[in-house]
């Protein structure tokens, strides 16, 4: 895995809607920017060693730099592929859709849920939107949110950028009647 | 977790917080000698002077806002970047929302309530470096920075840009500071040092 760099945002809002909140609200993401392993390769049928070579070592390297990003325990979690140009979307999808890449998040937040995503193509600095939901509950309404993320200068149309986000908490000021009310 | 009454955020309007890092470890190929790690934290408040003209003092603000900005913006990027005496270059920033003066901007980043205290907390001696817009959401900032306290080392010549998504509002500053652990990821452009001497007269071929 050729891992060019690695970008770490880290966002704490402490007054949402004109009122502070009791506690800030942390969210974290973690981005590697790397070479997509099936660049120059044309039309690859069997994604499935590039996806061994690379997936569980994107995850391990991620999982744990979110959570110490994000200094408290994390509530919700999402991912994110975004390929460059020259890529197919598949590619994103094939190393972040995997329990290899998955599972390392999970275990480090103690968490049960799939992970919701994004996989986009684009330009460099292309901006896209990370969805986050509860890491046990995914119907936790609270916790359905989302955070924009926009890498300068990545992805190259050869590259491959790969996210984790974290949250401490729901959305700052949540105050939506949870889905059981409803049912 | 701060108690909520510890926090100066009524006191100067602060919103948010969002830190940027970056750290190359690869760049054309190669890794670099010394892989530097970049920071930009950003804070976003409400403008104190809005709707008060362009005669109306700015100074007794800048007093109170400018240092508490101060603390908390190099406090952030001393953590993100492995402490004080890893961080080697610095710069200042400042985006004013559409309903403020970018004298509102320079208010906050170019006084001794903000240069000082940031130059006196990341433990430099230069002047600081900056760059100001007056801008809609969303603008990226390019944030320039230079050595913290031989600010003509052209090898720690860089930029870090930053950007908060929703902010500024039309009615919000953005100030951000940012600093590097080393130089670019390849430098070999020279320095003073070892420079030509190059004046019209030196060159063979003159522009014209």
């Amino acid at each position: 895995m050729n891992v060019r760099r690695i970008v770490t945002v880290v966002e704490e809002i402490r007054t949402e809607g004109g009122r502070a909140l009791e506690r800030p609200a942390r969210i974290a993401v973690v981005a590697a920017v790397i070479e997509n392993p099936w660049a120059g390769q044309g039309f690859v049928e069997d994604l499935h060693p590039g996806i061994e070579a690379n997936a569980s070592d994107l995850g391990a390297l991620l999982a744990p730099a979110v959570l110490e990003a994000l200094e408290a325990p994390a509530e919700a979690y999402g991912k994110a592929a975004i390929v460059g140009l020259d890529g197919e979307i598949e590619h994103g999808s094939a190393l972040i859709h995997t329990l290899k890449f998955g599972d390392h998040f999970r275990k480090a937040a103690n968490a049960t849920t799939l992970l919701p995503a994004v996989e986009k193509r684009g330009p460099a600095g292309v901006v896209f939107d990370i969805p986050l939901k509860h890491i046990t509950d995914a119907t936790i309404r609270s916790h359905h949110q989302s955070f924009e993320v926009r890498v300068g200068d990545a992805p190259h149309p050869n590259e491959i950028v790969i996210a984790l986000a974290a949250a401490a908490q729901g959305r700052p000021q949540q105050r939506l009647a949870p889905l059981s009310t409803e049912q | 977790m701060q108690e909520r009454k510890e926090r100066p955020d009524e006191s100067i309007g602060l919103r948010k917080l969002v830190l940027y890092r970056d750290v190359v470890l690869t760049e054309a190929g190669e890794t670099p000698a010394q892989p530097a790690w970049r920071a930009s934290v950003a804070a976003v408040i409400r403008n104190p002077w809005l709707g008060t003209g362009p005669s109306a003092g700015l100074s007794a603000e800048q007093g109170h806002i400018a240092p508490v900005l101060a603390k908390l913006l190099t406090d952030r990027l001393i953590a993100a970047l492995g402490g004080v005496d890893e961080i080697e270059s610095f710069g200042k920033a400042a985006i004013v929302g559409t309903a403020g003066e970018i004298e509102h901007a320079g208010a906050l980043i170019h006084t001794p309530y903000f240069g000082n205290l940031v130059r006196e907390f990341l433990q430099g001696e230069s002047i600081i470096c900056f760059a100001d817009t007056r801008a809609e959401a969303g603008e990226t900032l390019i944030v320039p920075l230079w050595h913290k306290t031989h600010a003509a080392t052209r090898s720690h010549y860089q930029t870090i840009s930053a950007r908060v998504p929703d902010a500024p509002r039309a009615d919000e500053i953005v100030v951000i500071a940012a600093a590097s652990t080393g130089p670019r990821p390849h430098p070999r452009i020279g320095d003073r040092m070892s420079d030509p001497v190059v004046t019209t007269q030196s060159l063979e071929a003159v522009p014209s």
